[in-house]
Formats: C-alpha cells, structure tokens, sequence
C-alpha cells in the first residue's frame, strides 16, 4: 500500500477513459450529457498524460519531490473528479452503466490523490472523499470530536452526524466529563454549548484557552438563535468558528473540517518544531563535546548548517602529546594509565574550547584540536598559540592532582602549524566524523615530535597568520619526509604583553609593548595563561 | 440571481467549474488572471468571487489587496482557491484580505456551503 506503483493506478485510469469514449461513440445522449461527457473524456486524457510521465520518469505516486509536478497531476485529477461529480448531479435518468462508471472514477479520483498527498499526509486536502479514503488507509487517523452539550437530543444528533463523516465522537454533559475526555484522549476538535447548568461553556472557553495542554484544539460553539452577542464575545474568548441550532447538516460538515484542518496544521507545526529540536539537539550532542558553544550555535544559525561535505580551509593546527608516556604508560597499571590520560585529557579539551578551537581527536595521549574549522575566524592562529600557552601553563595545576593521587606528573610537548587541509565529515555514510586531512597535519606532527618537554614549537606557516608580539625561544629548521623546502619552527615562551583595555592579549599586544616579565617564564614553565589575564583585564 | 466572477487561469478548471456552478443557478463570468478580473469586476459589479491564487500578471494575493485598497470592493465577498491545505496558504489569502478559502481539489458542497454563508452573511 505505501508505494503504489503509478503503472497500475494508470492502467485502471485508461480503463475508465476507453468506457467513458464507448459511451460517447454507442449511445445516444442528451447534448448537453454528450458535451459534458467529451470534456471529462478530455480531462481523464490530461490524467493519463500527467500519470504516464510519472511513470516514465519511475517515480511512485506517494514520493514526488517536485511540488510542481505534484501540482499538475492533483490539478489534472481535481479537473476529472469535477466532471465527473458534475455529471452526476445533473445528468437526467443515467444509464446504470453510465453510473456506475462515474462512481469509479470519483472513487478512482479520491485514491489517487490520497495516495498522491501522502507524502504530506499532515496538509491533506479538506475534501471529503480524500477524508474517507484516509480513514480506510489510516483507521488511528481518525478525527477526535469532543461534543459538549447538556441537552440529550441535541448530544445524540451531533454525534449521528458527526459519526457518519467517519470521525470518532466523545459525547459530554458537563465540564468535569468533558474535561476527563480531554484528559485521557487526543482530542482534535470540540464542539462547546454555550448555554449549561453549572460550568458555563464561556467559563470552559476560558479554560481551555488558558491550558497549555489544550488551547490549541480548536473550539466551535454552538449557540441559539438569539444569543450573537454571547458568540461573538466566545470568538473573541479565542473560540475558531460557530454554528446555529438548528444545525445545517452542510454548514457543520464543513465547520468540523475546517477545524479538523486547523488542528492538522497546528500537529504539523508542533512536528516540526520538535523535529528542529531534535536535530538542534543531534547537532549538539554530536559536537558539543568537541567544538565550543559559539561555535554550536554559529553551525546552528546558519541554514545550510551541517553541510559539511568538504572544503578547502586554511586552519591552524594543534597537537600535543605527553613527552615519554609510553615509557610511563609501561611502568603503571591500566587504571591509573586511564586516570592520568583522563585528568589531563578533559583539563585539555576544557582550554581548548575556551579558546575557540575544536578538539578532532584524542588519539592515546594525544591531541589533535584545530582551529579555523568548522568556522574560520580572522586570529586562528592566535588562539591557538594562547591556548597552547594555557595548556602549558596549566600543567602545573594537573601535576599537583597527579601528586595528589599518587599518579607520576607528566610534561607536554605542543606543535602548533597552519596550511590547508580539506575539512568535512569524513567516513562511511554510517560512521562519518568531522575531521580534517591533508599534507599540514603530517607537517603538524612533525612539528610535535621535536618538542621538548614542556615546549611549544610553532611552524613559521603559523607564525606568518599571527598577530602577536611573541616572546621566542629557540629556532630550528626541520625537513620532514616528502617535503622539499625545509620548515622553520620557532619555540613560544609566552605572550609579549597583556591586556591593557579589556580585550583579549592576544587581540591587543601589538598596541600594548609593554614587556610584563612577571608573566614570562623559562622555558619550561611557560605561563602566560590568557585567561586569568582576561579574569583581571574584566575586574 | 447570484453573479459570481470566477478567476482562474487554467481553461478545464475554469470551465468544470463554470459548468458546476451554472448547474446551481449562478450566473458566471470568467477571468484569466488577475488584471482581466480587476476590469471585469469594475464593469459588472459581481456579487462574489472566487479567485484561484496562482494568476499570471497580477496574482491572486495582489489582485486582492487592489480590491481591499478600493472603496468600491473594500467588502467584496472574495474566496480564495488555493493549491494546499498549507497554514501559510490560508493566513497569506486572509491577510490579502480575502472572506474564505477552500483547497483544490475543490470539495464542491463545501465550496457551495461557503458561498451561501458569505451572501447571506
């Protein structure tokens, strides 16, 4: 049933347009039949020639992307369900033949155009026989009228009427029934008397509307004759249409389905906005614990968001690694291997993403964080210098924790380099992951594996992006593997200046000269942390 | 007798419809998009009209906020024939100012239905 073919719903509808051309040419009809016959003839034509370049392009009735394409073909099947409902209203005394054909294509119309909106089965149509065709294809998908009525008769003869249409009737005396309805049942609509002993339907209005849970159902009340001032106060209380006792059988039919449609869309919108939820929420945690909060919401503003197939981008790259951790790893027990990598990796990704960046991977003891991806911002580099500063820096703090729990301290090397790499979800369909390849993160290692322990080492790449005045250390040029021209690394020691106006270090230092000492140590003890600079530039 | 204009651009709706609604005891004219409709309801004064929404050269929004705008149609009954059942659909031709809309295909005793409540209203 969910993938109709279009090949058979074609062939059934030739069937139907072959009678309907016998008829025309065998029997003799009124003019006015015979003019009304030759147009539904044309317009079953126009059905055919719509189905057959579906059929052609082999898509199934129930999947067609192209809303134009769904459009033409609903059009051409409203035109043949007109005719045909046209000519059975008004021919005079029809053959049994003749109605029995119209009835198929009427039926024939309402199928395929149920089956046609079911991909957007929330907007379906209002139409009455689309209506009916979904409750046989969907019998949970049947409409919820909550009738609210103390008269008997009157509760009976809604429901009769209501019945008939195919919806599911739950009929009340008073509010507190009415109310234990709404309570236990997924209510799509109610219908509200206005005049009740007890509860007064303004004073169930009223509640509804102020209910979280059941303002959105929509509310038709029903009044008497001489009460249009009570209804128009009941419209403005937020009730969506009316209806006059006695009821006009029509008049109802088609409030309930107006109604019915307003609830649909209002279901439509809930999905949606859960639906964005649920995506926002996927986007965050599948990132949030790797990239930054600004940066989960930047990928979250942007429309195209996660259209992360792949880009050439210039990022900045950071690796650090524990100096001699295998030698460490080896002389520990399992456990305490784990509690040192853990008490220094989330210490890690913590400065990391203070600091913008995004953390790609943990391998072992290492860390691969980068920055310039997914979002590039105007001081990769910078950040990334001042966040390997902070990392260092606080290496002290991490020891003192190890010490404290009878772990070994360990020493970081940091090799930070710039270059273009390719980022994008990178993997099988199933298991993609964001991540970036390409000739500088090799190069990035390269740069790491020289570190001393304790030591930042920046490639020149980098070096030539930022805008910090730098304290230096040592300089060597290195010629990894495959690569031509040698690279030139320079070692940080720290920051040349600190905040002076309250923007970040790093974003101020080639204005402020100013050498403050007590930030820079020796080499080993790099501790220019930017943010307790921050901290103080704030207070 | 109840003259309606019936607005709409593709020839077989226009004409099933005519059909229908002649069959009923309207008298019907017909336009094919949005500018033909400004002149034909400036010359024959219709009671109501039914306007399909997706026109060539004037669409059916701006066709009726031209109307709104005049004082001669300010409270012309106008219908809207939209393609979906979507909310937006419904809020753009209430907003244009429009007395009602029904969705394609046209359920036609509730079309019928919504016509007799607007000339009686």
């Amino acid at each position: 049933m969910s993938n109709v073919v279009p090949t058979r719903e074609l062939v059934r509808l030739q069937g139907l347009q072959v009678k309907v051309g016998q008829l025309l040419v065998k029997n003799k009809l009124s003019d006015m039949l015979k003019d009304d016959l030759s147009r539904l003839y044309e317009a079953l034509e126009l059905s055919v020639a719509k189905l057959d370049d579906l059929n052609l392009q082999g898509v199934p009735l129930d999947s067609i992307d192209s809303a134009e394409m769904r459009h033409d073909i609903r059009n051409a099947i409203g035109i043949t369900k007109g005719y045909a409902e046209l000519i059975k209203d008004t021919a005079e005394a029809p053959s049994a033949t003749l109605s029995n054909l119209l009835d198929k294509i009427m039926l024939w119309s309402a199928k395929t155009i149920s089956t046609l909106e079911r991909t957007r089965r929330k907007q379906t149509d209002s139409s009455l026989f689309a209506m009916t065709a979904i409750k046989q294809q969907h019998p949970d998908h049947r409409g919820h009228i909550l009738i609210l009525d103390d008269e008997p008769a009157n509760r009976e003869l809604l429901s009769r009427h209501i019945q008939q249409l195919g919806l599911e009737t739950f009929a009340c005396a008073t509010a507190d029934e009415a109310y234990e309805v709404l309570r236990s049942n997924d209510i799509d609509l109610i219908l509200l008397d206005l005049i009740m002993p007890g509860v007064s339907g303004h004073q169930v209005l009223a509640d509804l509307k102020a209910s979280q849970l059941w303002r959105a159902i929509p509310v038709i009340v029903i009044s008497g004759m001489s009460d249009q001032d009570e209804v128009i106060k009941c419209i403005q209380a937020g009730a969506d249409d009316y209806l006059q006792k006695p009821f006009n059988k029509v008049l109802l039919q088609a409030r309930l389905h107006a109604g019915l449609d307003r609830k649909r869309w209002v279901d439509k919108e809930r999905d949606l906005s859960n639906e964005l939820e649920k995506s926002h929420r996927f986007i965050k945690n599948t990132f949030g614990r790797y990239l930054s909060t600004e940066i989960v919401s930047k990928l979250l503003d942007k429309p195209d968001g996660l259209d992360m197939g792949g880009q050439l981008q210039t990022v900045s790259i950071l690796m650090a690694d524990i100096r001699g951790f295998t030698t460490i790893s080896e002389s520990l027990p399992p456990q305490k291997v784990v509690k040192v990598l853990n008490n220094y990796l989330g210490t890690m990704a913590d400065i990391i993403m203070a600091h913008d960046g995004t953390v790609d991977e943990f391998i072992g003891d290492a860390i691969l964080a980068l920055f310039g991806a997914p979002v590039a911002k105007a001081d990769d580099s910078d950040r990334a210098i001042a966040c390997a500063l902070a990392m260092q820096a606080e290496m002290d703090a991490i020891n003192e924790r190890n010490i404290a729990e009878g772990l070994p301290s360990i020493r970081i090397g940091i090799g930070i380099n710039t270059g273009e790499v390719v980022a994008g979800n990178i993997g099988s369909k199933k298991r993609a992951k964001y991540g970036v390849v390409g000739h500088a993160v090799n190069v990035t290692s390269r740069v790491e594996d020289q570190t001393q322990p304790g030591e930042i080492l920046v490639a020149q790449s980098t070096l030539d992006h930022c805008s910090l005045s730098l304290q230096t250390g040592r300089e060597l040029r290195l010629q990894p593997k495959g690569v031509k021209e040698t690279i030139s690394v320079t070692a940080i020691n720290g920051i040349d200046s600190h905040v002076s106006n309250g923007d970040d270090s790093k974003n101020d230092s080639k204005n402020n000269a100013k050498n403050d000492a007590e930030h820079i140590k020796s080499n080993d003890t790099v501790s220019n942390d930017t943010r307790s600079n921050n901290k103080l530039a704030n207070e | 007798m109840t003259r309606i204009l019936l607005v709409e651009d593709n020839e077989m709706n226009r004409d099933m419809l005519t059909r229908r609604l002649e069959r009923k005891g309207f008298t019907i004219e017909a336009a094919g998009d949005g500018e033909e409709a400004l002149k034909k309801i400036a010359a024959s004064q219709p009671d109501l009209v039914l306007m399909d929404m997706n026109l060539p050269i004037l669409n059916g929004w701006a066709t009726c906020r031209e109307l709104r705008a005049n004082p001669a149609t300010e409270s012309l009954p106008i219908i809207a024939l939209t393609a979906h059942a979507m909310a937006e659909d419904e809020q753009k031709a209430r907003a244009a100012g429009c007395n009602d809309y029904t969705t394609k295909p046209i359920d036609f005793p509730l079309l019928l239905a919504k016509i007799d409540n607007l000339l009686t209203a």
